[in-house]
């Protein structure tokens, strides 16, 4: 893949999409890892306790999904993530295929700095988490 | 209706967390928890012709450290039920094994919306994430939706 740098970047460019399984297993290793270890995050049943459909994905999850997709989208370039905002509008389920996407929206040459909208949608497009990033090119 | 708390908490920093030293181990469970590939995050050799020198968590290793479980004694809570509504992260500079990272935190704002579902009201808390030689690592405003 070739080493990207700002002046290649355009309005429009896309990131992903990516597609992925979330599986139940995935969201509890994540939780277990981060000390996020309850029942909404590890448990159908627990998490119906508390009104949830069952489990659900953290949040930090989507986040570090999100970041991941803009920093292969990075690569080798040098460019960093600065800034990464994310709404969460409905919860992530596992056990469901989930689509990464990006999309740059402007670019600022003085700064050499790129935004991007970011947002993870399930099987029906319905946009579940979205976001916003900011990308600085040395 | 009107959102009731003291403003006096409103910018006043409620809590200094200990810190919790990051290991080469902890970046690569971090890793493996979420799927990450990138060389600079995972491989030691590819890491050390990078731009740090050596393997860095990925960004949104950040946003894995906790405030203390007293926390709710110093966030108010509007409600029985309360989500992770988002996070805004600015992220500063890059963890690296060894760091020991604690986190600064006040209550930024409140707020009340109204939307299809009904009222809410948010607090949004603000964390600072510094590392040993008190340098900022990342700052992370975390809105948490309460339903009255």
């Amino acid at each position: 893949m070739p080493i990207m740098n700002f002046d290649a970047v355009k309005i429009g460019d896309t990131l992903g999409p990516q597609e992925i399984y979330l599986s139940k297993d995935q969201v509890r290793t994540y939780a277990r890892t981060c000390g996020m270890d309850v029942p909404r995050f590890t448990d159908d049943e627990g998490a119906r306790k508390e009104g949830l459909p069952g489990m659900i994905a953290p949040g930090n999850l989507s986040l570090a999904m999100l970041s991941r997709l803009v920093t292969d989208w990075i690569g080798q370039s040098g460019a960093r993530l600065a800034r990464l905002g994310t709404t969460y509008r409905q919860p992530v389920q596992p056990d469901h295929t989930i689509t990464l996407n990006g999309f740059v929206t402007h670019t600022e040459p003085a700064e050499k700095r790129v935004e991007i909208d970011v947002w993870i949608e399930n099987e029906d497009a319905e946009r579940l988490v979205i976001g916003t990033a900011s990308i600085e090119f040395p | 209706m009107a959102v009731d708390y003291d403003p006096a908490l409103i910018g006043r920093v409620f809590e200094v967390t200990d810190p919790v030293e990051v290991s080469a181990e902890d970046i690569g469970r971090f890793c493996v928890a979420i799927e990450e590939t990138n060389p600079l995050y995972t491989d030691p050799a590819a890491a050390k012709k990078g731009p740090h020198g050596t393997i860095v968590a990925p960004p949104s290793y950040a946003v894995t450290f906790r405030n203390g479980r007293h926390f709710f004694t110093h966030v108010p809570r509007f409600g029985a039920a309360g989500f992770d509504a988002g996070k805004d992260v600015e992220f500063v500079m890059p963890i690296r094994p060894g760091d020991k990272i604690t986190l600064s935190s006040h209550v930024k704002e409140i707020y009340e919306k109204t939307g299809r579902s009904g009222s809410m009201v948010f607090v949004v808390v603000r964390s600072t994430v510094q590392n040993q030689n008190r340098e900022v690592v990342a700052h992370i405003d975390h809105r948490f939706m309460n339903r009255p």
